[in-house]
């Protein structure tokens, strides 16, 4: 490839490596793949660039769940993570937390993306709660320290994901389940930047959006099709569960929409389903608009939703003349940690564990039961 | 050692997750008669365990002064409740072999025999609360009262409830500042089972479950004495963390919600019963789907019974090794009685009996004044009962540490 693509699609660790080679079938030409991992075996030669973390610490046997020596591993690949992300301008990590590499290394790979210039926007995956304590820890840890590393991170919690197949489902179709929101996602973002879409929208825009590292980030995906395609597809991204994991962001103020349909989708169509979103997730600052056609969609609408709270600003602007003084007390968005997302009014208080499950989590995220519908 | 003499006023404090309650009473003829009583909202507790002493000794204060004030008498010891994950319980025996000249049990006997039980240590850092009496066996077969039995072997068994010292010197304090003494600290297990059980329940064998706001303490009772005890660090608070989770409501709401709508257990014809939050369908009102709330709860409740039943099986697994205990109706005639302020919640009774398989009922409990006959009661009005009846109890606590430390702190 002469020209760097314009997005890095990067699987970090076990998980991360087994998701992203799933969906690179699936990817347009414009999105690479990378690959790393400290376990050999989960980097298969063809076509994605891969780099093995940590051969001096590891010798090509994984971390076995340590997060230290996920950590000691990526510092070790430091001018060759730099080679990966020279000159690329969007890079997508996507990990699973919770083991050695995923835990550890991450915030090491998303900072030297960062500070090669790149956005970043991490997808991360949470343990199950049948996973044990050690894990659900080391995970919690890994989201707050990734979250300051990135410029968006996208939680996604693996219990939330179990919810939503029926409970007599084979646990294979869990995991398909569990790859198809976070690919669905992913894909969607991916072609959103790739050339010939109808309302384009270019890396530097959803940069703008994610300025800060740190502040929550709101993803959701949703898929409809048959008549009415459009407005299903924006209900189902409404009720999508990344969105409604306990605690996440409910209202942002900056949204980034992505429609995509097939060639029978009007232009009616798609912006009752921008409207349909931003009512429910806001989007009152800025929403950034991209549409595309994509044949091979038929008649189905895909539409992805990515937003983020906008910080505080550092230096109070001078209130414009007539305007009211804002109330300087008045928190502009309440951080929510990962901590907070999943235990709620628990939230910093220490962990209590029962056979190996924080039980200060709900009871039905543990058990990933799936709640009735609101009316 | 002579019984001490009943005192004629008797003050408790409960301390719990979400409310302190008071109670003074009179003591008449064995019986109590209610002088004043308090209940405020908990500061500084979180999931049974202290995080801000100086808001919880301030509710303390307030509810001593509440009922000092409500009687006219002034109060000058009280009796704590004991309860959630500080207070750790365990068994332990001493045992003497009886000596051979004409194989009859001494008292002398006896009193070795106790003595050698009391020897053991509690762990380091951690201090002996109290002891309380199991069944005495001679040669494996329990008995009453050996006194005057021929036999070989006498041993007999204490619950002994540890804690941390300095838990519990903070605890201590905590009412020394006012210039109170504590005189004795009951588990709050205990008390809520003096309340609600019989006398005949703890003959047969009974389960007492007290699930409060931050904690769920559990007693089994098993031919009247106390067998083993336990707490789960689930509570009440966590039914209404589920709900507030789950609907994306505050604190206040999913209280409400919990009381109104809530239950234990969760009905296919829940579900798409659509109910509103004030009622009035009025801006700022909200509908929901009880069957949402009913699936929330009841699987946190059937949750916490479940840890509940597993806690009781890993602990008689621990006195018994080796044998296969069961938990059914033939060691537990009397079942389940579910008590404290989670025991209102609808349905509550019947989730327990599908859980443990275990008749079971909510206990309300006994006492003249109709205003405390009512489940989340259950702890303050049984430190009263448990204070009058243990007042000379069946084996007093050396003067030992708590004795030592009790000095300390009325210099």
């Amino acid at each position: 490839m002469s020209t760097p693509a314009s997005i890095l699609l990067v699987g970090l660790g076990g998980a991360g490596c087994s998701m992203v080679t799933r969906l690179s079938a699936q990817l347009p030409a414009e999105v690479a793949v990378a690959l790393l991992d400290t376990d050999a075996r989960s980097l298969p030669a063809g076509t994605a660039q891969t780099l093995q973390l940590g051969r001096a610490q590891t010798r090509g046997m994984g971390t076995g769940g340590e997060a230290a020596l996920g950590l000691a591993s990526a510092e070790s690949e430091e001018a060759g993570l730099r080679r990966l992300f020279a000159g690329v301008p969007l890079v997508v990590l996507v990990t699973g937390l919770g083991g050695g590499t995923g835990s550890g290394a991450a915030p090491v790979v998303a900072g030297l993306a960062a500070e090669t210039g790149a956005t970043v926007l991490s997808f991360a995956t949470m343990p199950f709660s049948h996973e044990g304590e050690r894990r659900m820890r080391q995970a919690n840890d890994a989201t707050v320290k990734l979250g300051q590393k990135c410029h968006g991170l996208v939680v996604v919690h693996n219990d939330l994901l179990l919810q939503q197949v029926s409970p007599d489902a084979p646990l294979s179709e869990s995991f398909a389940a569990a790859d198809n929101w976070v690919g669905g996602a992913i894909r969607g973002l991916a072609s959103a930047f790739a050339p010939g879409a109808l309302i384009a929208v270019d890396p530097a825009a959803l940069r703008s959006l994610l300025s800060t590292p740190g502040s929550p980030t709101l993803f959701a995906y949703g898929v409809g099709e048959g008549e009415g395609a459009a407005m299903k597809a924006a209900r189902a991204a409404c009720d999508c569960p990344l969105a409604h994991a306990p605690g996440a962001v409910a209202k942002v103020a900056s949204l980034f929409v992505y429609v995509a349909g097939g060639t029978a989708m009007t232009s009616t169509e798609a912006f009752e389903a921008v409207a349909a979103v931003r009512a429910r997730f806001g989007g009152e600052t800025s929403t950034i608009l991209c549409a595309r056609i994509e044949p091979a969609l038929g008649d189905r609408i895909e539409v992805s939703v990515l937003g983020a709270s906008l910080p505080a600003p550092k230096a109070p602007a001078k209130p414009k003349k007539g305007a009211k003084a804002e109330d300087p007390a008045q928190p502009i968005f309440e951080f929510a940690t990962e901590e907070s997302m999943r235990r709620g009014l628990f939230g910093g208080t220490p962990m209590t564990f029962i056979d190996g499950q924080d039980v200060d989590v709900p009871a039905y995220i543990r058990k990933a039961v799936r709640l009735p519908p609101s009316p | 050692m002579t019984p001490k003499p009943l005192p004629s006023l008797i003050a408790v404090i409960d301390i719990g997750t979400h409310k302190t309650a008071s109670l003074l009473g009179q003591i008449i003829d064995g019986k109590a008669r209610m002088l004043s009583f308090s209940e405020r909202r908990t500061d500084g507790v979180v999931k049974g365990t202290v995080t801000d002493l100086e808001k919880l000794t301030q509710c303390v204060h307030e509810v001593v002064n509440d009922i000092e004030r409500g009687s006219g008498r002034a109060v000058d010891h009280v009796y704590l409740s004991l309860s959630g994950p500080a207070a750790e319980g365990e068994r332990v025996k001493g045992f003497v072999a009886v000596p051979a000249h004409d194989g009859k049990v001494t008292a002398k006997d006896v009193a070795d025999a106790i003595a050698s039980a009391k020897r053991l240590e509690p762990p380091s850092g951690r201090a002996t609360i109290l002891y309380m009496r199991q069944p005495t066996m001679l040669d494996n077969r329990p008995v009453s009262n050996p006194v005057g039995m021929a036999g070989k072997r006498l041993e007999v068994n204490f619950w002994r409830v540890t804690m941390e010292e300095g838990n519990m010197r903070m605890r201590v304090g905590m009412v020394n500042g006012m210039s109170i003494r504590v005189r004795d600290f009951i588990l709050a297990s205990h008390a809520a089972a003096c309340a609600t059980a019989s006398d005949a329940d703890k003959q047969g064998g009974v389960l007492v479950i007290d699930m409060g706001a931050g904690t769920t303490d559990w007693i089994l009772y098993y031919k009247e004495h106390i067998l083993c005890a336990g707490s789960i660090p689930v509570g009440g608070e966590h039914l209404t963390n589920d709900l507030s989770v789950a609907l994306r409501i505050s604190r206040e709401t999913a209280e409400d919600l919990k009381l109104r709508f809530g239950s234990a257990m969760h009905r296919d014809t829940d579900v798409n019963q659509t109910i509103w939050k004030d009622g009035d369908k009025g801006v700022g009102d909200q509908q929901f789907n009880r069957g949402t709330i009913t699936q929330v709860l009841s699987l946190r409740y059937q949750e916490t019974i479940e840890f509940v039943r597993k806690d009781v099986l890993r602990r008689l697994e621990a006195i018994f090794p080796g044998h296969a205990v069961k938990l059914d109706q033939n060691m537990i005639p009397s079942g389940v009685i579910l008590t404290g302020g989670s025991a209102s919640l609808a349905d509550a009774a019947e989730a327990v009996q599908l859980v443990t398989g275990l008749s079971a009922r909510v206990g309300v409990p006994n006492f003249e004044n109709e205003s405390l006959r009512k489940p989340e009661y259950a702890g303050v009005v049984g430190l009263m009962t448990a204070a009058i009846t243990d007042a000379p109890p069946p084996v007093r606590r050396p003067r030992g540490f708590l004795a030592q430390l009790k000095e300390l702190f009325r210099l």
